[in-house]
């Protein structure tokens, strides 16, 4: 039976956000979140709270925009929302790709029946899936332009790593990577990318033959970087780290429908399978090195600094913002780029000056509840945020 | 014997780091007895010390086991910081309900406790005491039975700051109930007033001075969880003696001592290290000695007045947590669960008869019996109940979630998704 694909409108967005959930003694990971989701069952968020994989775990879902000063104002109320539940519960909320210093034994399995399969089928995985990214969703008219969105996309992805990074730490010690979280996800069978496939007929054919072989039921089976959502009527980019603000996840969310408009608008034509050639190696890169990454260029046979190839993205995109409403996303995106100031250099700062994770974990957390403050979603979204 | 005078003289003396390792190991042994059983360690602990106390009388090593003390001071001092730094004043301010809570079941604990000893003919005053020592949660059983069932979550937490708010009421009340008596007894006003106005500001002063005096000591050195934890250690056993020595409340000034610990912002130079593992080695020795003090021979002379004052404490409690529940968006099952992990009764009311009995002997003697035999049975069925609220709030960590075979775990077949 062919996947059906939902056709939603062009270039709307929407994110999902995994936050941690914490104690507020040492600001470590705890079991908060069942408790949490309950008390704010009965508060009116405008985004949606469920449950992740571990019981510290919680995913934020927004609803549909087009334009990213409403996506960054929903974003905010949410965020006020939850801070102060969770306040009332002694907990703490807070970004990043990964906590710095868990036990990843010491997760607990959220009990629905769905996660307690992923954990009997994946082990140890399950638990060490205790990693926070957020995904963003671009709204595509057909199945056909989403394989082709997936397909462009993938090519800027190392951009969105760059941008987002923010688990330079692990199980205590700092990794050298700008994220670490991507090894969590790259240890399922199923990660990595979209095949060649050109158009969602062609693609259908290959998800019946795995789905013959017994390896997958749906398209949650895949845990590829970016895939298309079917059920959304969207291409879903899953590459990123939680930002550490709210506003960060806006930005990137704006970044990413920028670029989609652009593409969809200019269609282009080069062949995709060199640009996969060189996507295991770019994407190395970028999660090692951050903006400094050297990334291969298959069409030119030369490596181009992961920063000049987005601050040039970003000129080419710059008239397409003032149309879609994104400039001050993307002039905050290159400010950052140019000062080399991702959310990963703000932690290791953090950690020179207070040599203690779980100093920075709390630092982390006052951050995502103060940057913006309180009442930001009023106010008019003009002026470039400070980038710390 | 002269003529080997490099052999010991027999028997051979029980010192006290004998005594220490002996208490140690049987009471490590007595734990995992009772963890296969699926009881809390602590039972087994206090088994062990039920049944070390007949041997060492006839050992006649009572008074060593008396002098043993030591060891229960510097456990008592580690938990009660431990509970101290767990209570957070900022969380009790964004929460209100947390503080009526703890007054509510504490007022009424306090009420039934004293209207059922006044019922069996106590006079007020030892009723009183009795009831405002009733209101004290034991912080070590609660820590412990949830460190061992990794506990985590709204109970757990909710149950430890009501622990600390109980035993700092209880030592609060007991202190002016025992200024009545005062009163009453040498009809002495400057004294009734001047000797409960001393603990008080004494004890919070010395808890300040020693959170200051660590918060110092920790912007000197490194901030490694090691030196830290060296350094919490030493200073709270220092306290205990401070404390002991300028005759003081132990518990007031360590719980001061905990909380002002635990600064805000710029306040948190020392580290929220963790205390488990090594100050569980002076848990199992306090609890091995409780057990072995407690004079089970109690219940023949105040048994049935010890059975009255536990169920109307057990009553008080629990129906004061369910009282204050929808308050706080507690949950019917979580308020049962929280009611009863508030239920063990052990080394904080032990402490506060020991103070009564040391004041004031000839006032304390029919107190005494009644009390210590209701902290003989809640030293077991304290830890049960507080086992029970744990699990039944679904807080303790599964016994072995890790360990599920995936047997016949298709991959696509799971639907799995993030």
């Amino acid at each position: 039976m062919p996947l059906e694909f939902a056709k939603s409108d062009a270039l709307t967005f929407g994110v999902e956000l995994e936050l941690m959930v914490l104690n507020t003694r040492d600001f470590n990971l705890t079991r908060g979140a069942p408790d949490l989701l309950r008390r704010l069952e009965k508060a009116q968020l405008p985004s949606e709270v469920k449950p992740e994989i571990t019981e510290s775990m919680i995913e934020v879902n927004s609803t549909v925009h087009r334009r990213f000063a409403e996506l960054r104002e929903e974003l905010v109320r949410t965020r006020d929302g939850i801070v102060e539940a969770a306040g009332k519960l002694n907990l703490a909320v807070a970004g990043g790709g990964s906590h710095p210093f868990h036990q990843w034994s010491d997760r607990r399995i959220f009990p629905t029946e769905r996660f307690l399969k992923v954990s009997a089928l994946y082990g140890y995985l399950a638990k060490q899936f205790t990693v926070f990214g957020q995904h963003i969703h671009i709204g595509v008219e057909s199945g056909d332009d989403a394989i082709y969105l997936t397909h462009q996309m993938a090519r800027f992805i190392p951009h969105f790593i760059a941008l987002s990074a923010s688990s330079p730490f692990s199980q205590g010690e700092d990794t050298s990577f700008e994220t670490s979280r991507l090894h969590a996800v790259s240890a399922f069978p199923l990660a990595g990318h979209l095949p060649e496939v050109a158009s969602w007929d062609e693609f259908n054919r290959y998800f019946d033959e795995m789905a013959g072989y017994g390896i997958v039921a749906s398209m949650k089976d895949f845990y590829w970087d970016i895939r298309p959502k079917p059920e959304y009527g969207t291409m879903e980019i899953r590459i990123g780290d939680t930002p550490l603000t709210v506003t960060g996840a806006a930005e990137l969310a704006a970044y990413a429908q920028t670029l989609a408009a652009d593409l969809l608008r200019h269609r282009r034509t080069d062949p995709i399978a060199p640009r996969y050639l060189v996507y295991g190696y770019n994407r190395f890169q970028a999660c090692r090195f951050g903006f400094e990454a050297m990334l291969a260029d298959p069409g030119a046979h030369t490596h181009i600094r992961l920063r000049e190839d987005l601050m040039a993205t970003l000129n080419h995109l710059q008239r397409l913002g003032d149309e879609l409403g994104t400039a001050d996303a993307l002039r905050a995106i290159g400010d950052r780029a140019d000062r080399e100031l991702n959310d990963s250099r703000w932690l290791r700062e953090r950690f020179q000056e207070t040599r203690n994770l779980s100093d920075v974990v709390r630092l982390q957390a006052e951050r995502w509840r103060d940057d913006p403050g309180k009442g930001a979603a009023q106010a008019p979204v003009a002026g470039l945020r400070a980038a710390s | 014997m002269a003529e080997f005078p490099f052999l010991p003289s027999l028997p051979l003396t029980l010192s006290y780091p004998l005594l220490f390792g002996v208490l140690l190991v049987a009471g490590m042994l007595g734990g995992e007895a009772a963890r296969m059983l699926r009881l809390p360690r602590i039972v087994g602990y206090v088994l062990v010390g039920f049944a070390i106390a007949p041997a060492a009388s006839a050992m006649n090593i009572g008074p060593l086991l008396d002098e043993a003390r030591i060891f229960v001071d510097i456990a008592l001092g580690l938990v009660l910081f431990e509970v101290g730094r767990r209570m957070d004043l900022a969380w009790l301010k964004r929460d209100w309900s947390l503080a009526a809570t703890s007054v509510g079941e504490c007022a009424l604990v306090f009420s039934l406790v004293f209207a059922a000893l006044s019922a069996l003919d106590f006079a007020p005053l030892q009723a009183g005491l009795a009831a405002a020592i009733s209101m004290a949660t034991s912080p070590a059983v609660v820590l412990l039975v949830a460190q061992d069932a990794r506990a985590e979550g709204q109970v757990t937490e909710r149950a430890l700051t009501l622990v600390a708010l109980n035993s700092l009421l209880a030592s609060v009340v007991v202190t002016m109930l025992l200024a009545t008596v005062h009163y009453e007894v040498r009809l002495d006003l400057t004294r009734a007033v001047l000797h409960p106005l001393y603990l008080f500001a004494g004890s919070l002063a010395l808890g300040g001075a020693m959170a200051s005096l660590g918060r110092a000591l920790a912007g000197r050195i490194e901030r490694s969880p090691e030196l830290h934890f060296t350094l919490v250690v030493g200073l709270v056993v220092a306290s205990v003696g401070l404390a002991q020595a300028g005759k003081l409340s132990v518990i007031l000034a360590l719980l001061a001592f905990g909380m002002f610990s635990r600064g805000e912002g710029r306040g948190r130079e020392l580290m929220a290290v963790d205390l488990g593992r090594a100050s569980r080695l002076f848990y199992v020795v306090l609890f091995v000695i409780t057990g072995a003090s407690l004079p089970l021979e109690a219940f023949e002379t105040a048994g049935v007045a010890a059975a009255v004052l536990v169920a109307a404490r057990a009553a008080g409690k629990v129906a004061g947590v369910l009282a204050f529940a929808p308050l706080g968006g507690v949950r019917l099952r979580q308020a049962l669960a929280l009611g009863a992990a508030l239920l063990p009764m052990s080394s904080i009311a032990l402490l506060l008869q020991h103070d009564v009995a040391r004041l004031y002997p000839e006032f304390g003697q029919q107190l005494a019996a009644v009390l210590l035999a209701s902290i003989a049975v809640m030293e077991i069925a304290g830890p049960l109940a507080a086992q029970w609220g744990l699990r039944f709030a679904g807080e303790s960590a599964p016994e072995s979630q890790a360990a599920q075979p995936a047997k016949g775990a298709v991959p696509g077949a799971a639907g799995q998704s993030r």
